[in-house]
């Protein structure tokens, strides 16, 4: 009788043993490997932000939008255009020039030449450059006193709208991507297009 | 028995876990934080994230608060969907700390809004908008919806930033001034190039009270000082609180955790009673003359004993980690200064109006001749001076 219950008592020991043992742990203590993705695959981690492949869908149909247009295709010099950043009116903080880089990179390796783009940004650069050129201080190959930086024919540039709700039911957001095209010359609007993408996401009740 | 010693003493070697090298805590936010985030438990990088980056800020290290600020933004960002932790700390048997910490809206609010502050700093009023709407959002799922988004300064600033890129902001600014329960904003000039953000006093504790510490509370609120000025070159800027942080703290109500927590302690408190009742019954049938009731009245100690471990493991206590650097009262000034270096003044005033004493900051700025807003940071536990 009193073995069964010394017997007892000590699984009942090992069974307290064994669940002081199980402690919370580390998750993944090996690590998880890198995983390369493509940027227009969404990942395992997720938000209902701006994420690269809304970046990577929005910019080549922007793209594909903007070599389709008469002005650019049958253009029979090719027009120059300037970056002018994105407003971004969404919650959601972001790199503006971004969305732009992509536009301009895709449009520079897919029109073979039909669009030429302003490296605005460089500017300072650019004139030091030139003034060591009108100063003799560096070689020059042209005359550097002619002024030989282009204006643009049309600028570029784009807007970042949203809509947030918040209920018990989750997070959405709704985030409308548009993008123009502008004609300095005369302000008009000579291409518009814009994408919409929405999320919805609800959090673990622990964190709400 | 042997095989009994034996697994004893494979489980305890088991359970021996690679530490990692010991750190002498130096009470340095900066130095200890930066050690927590790489060697400490992961759930909680935010919460060291936080700390670290606004005693940065306070210190003038702004592209290291960047830094700290995005990756908690980055974390607190992507809470959808399943998460292991959090998972773990709604069970019985986990304490509500076992989550990753992202902290409690007013926190995950604020960290939004020094980021805002730093990308205005950088030249993006929009992403500051953006941050401060994301504020906003964390503040809109209170239990009583007046409380709802309700901070009185990031609603101002979002209009007002609006109204500075040319748009209309005048809702915002509308809803901030009939939120205001402390100062009703003024109309700072659209034209204004320095916008100096000042906060003070120290921001809201959290607690837990309740029979098992499952409810979350939070006190605070006594600050010595309830405003401040900024003075340049003869302007005088009145830094007035407009946001009261322990206000957003205990306006939110009840949360969704709060309910999971309270079924704890009903579990806690119902098997800790059964177990207790049952050890009595079981004890009381064991001393009869009867061999099989003896028996009976052992197995039921034995039950009761089983899920008295159960209560014993059962941990409603609620999660009281805070980023505990926060301040009390958020304020706001914009200046127009003329191009050139200028010597911000910022004295912290008590509810006399008197100056307190050592609390003084001083900041050197140097306003640009483009067309660039100086954004200026200064708390009353800033290091200064600095020169930005």
């Amino acid at each position: 009788m009193k073995m069964k219950i010394l017997s007892a008592s000590l699984n009942l020991a090992a069974v307290a043993f064994l669940v002081g043992c199980a402690s919370s742990g580390v998750k993944n203590p090996s690590g998880v490997p890198v995983t390369e993705m493509k940027a227009d695959e969404r990942g395992f981690v997720a938000g209902t932000g701006v994420e690269s492949q809304d970046l990577v869908a929005v910019t080549e149909k922007m793209a594909r939008g903007i070599l389709s247009i008469q002005q650019i295709s049958a253009a029979t010099t090719p027009p120059r255009v300037a970056l002018d950043p994105v407003i971004n009116e969404t919650r959601f903080p972001i790199n503006k020039d971004i969305f732009l880089t992509r536009i301009r990179t895709q449009l520079n390796s897919k029109s073979q030449g039909k669009v030429i783009f302003l490296a605005r940004e460089r500017m300072s650069t650019l004139e030091k450059e030139r003034e060591l050129k009108r100063t003799g201080q560096v070689t020059s190959t042209t005359d550097p006193t002619v002024q030989e930086f282009k204006g643009a024919d049309y600028f570029l540039t784009g807007k970042l709208q949203g809509i947030t709700t918040k209920t018990k039911e989750g997070t959405s957001d709704y985030v409308l991507y548009s993008f123009q095209l502008i004609d300095v010359r005369t302000s008009e609007i000579i291409w518009e297009d814009s994408a919409e993408i929405k999320k919805q996401g609800l959090e673990d009740a622990a964190y709400r | 028995m042997a095989w009994l010693v034996c697994l004893a003493a494979a489980f305890a070697l088991g359970c021996a876990s690679n530490k990692p090298p010991a750190h002498q805590l130096t009470g340095d936010v900066i130095t200890d934080g930066e050690y927590a985030i790489e060697h400490g438990p992961e759930k909680d990088r935010v919460l060291w994230h936080y700390r670290v980056a606004l005693a940065a800020m306070r210190r003038g290290q702004f592209d290291l608060a960047k830094q700290h600020l995005d990756s908690a933004i980055a974390r607190i960002s992507n809470i959808y969907g399943k998460d292991e932790s959090a998972r773990k700390a709604r069970g019985y048997f986990a304490a509500e700390a076992k989550k990753t910490f992202i902290g409690e809206p007013y926190e995950r609010a604020m960290a939004y809004f020094y980021r805002g502050i730093l990308y205005w700093r950088d030249g993006e009023p929009d992403n500051m908008r953006a941050c401060l709407r994301s504020a906003l959002l964390m503040d809109s799922d209170t239990e009583d919806k007046t409380y709802s988004g309700d901070y009185v300064l990031f609603d101002y600033l979002d209009g007002y930033i609006t109204e500075r890129l040319h748009g209309d902001g005048a809702d915002a600014i509308k809803r901030a001034q009939a939120e205001a329960r402390m100062w009703r904003p003024p109309d700072f000039p659209l034209a204004a190039n320095v916008m100096v953000f000042v906060d003070y006093g120290p921001g809201p504790h959290k607690y837990a009270t309740g029979q098992y510490a499952e409810e979350l509370r939070f006190r605070g609120g006594k600050s010595p000082v309830v405003s401040a000025r900024v003075t340049t070159a003869g302007i005088v800027g009145k830094a007035v609180p407009y946001d009261d942080l322990l206000f957003q703290a205990t306006t939110r109500g009840g949360r969704a955790m709060d309910h999971v927590l309270g079924n704890k302690a009903v579990f806690k408190r119902t098997t800790d009673t059964a177990g207790t009742a049952a050890i009595i019954a079981g004890a009381v049938t064991a001393t009869s003359g009867n061999r099989n009731a003896q028996m009976a009245g052992l197995a039921l100690v034995g039950a009761g004993l089983i899920t008295k471990m159960f209560s014993s493991a059962a941990t409603p206590q609620a999660d009281v980690r805070m980023w505990d650097n926060l301040p009390l009262y958020l304020s706001f000034v914009a200046l127009e200064l003329p191009p050139g270096p200028h010597t911000l003044t910022i004295e912290f005033l008590d509810a006399q109006e008197r100056v307190v004493s050592n609390f003084t900051r001083v900041v050197q700025v140097t306003v640009p001749e483009v067309p660039q807003d100086t954004v200026v940071y200064v708390s009353d536990t800033s290091i200064t001076p600095q020169t930005l």
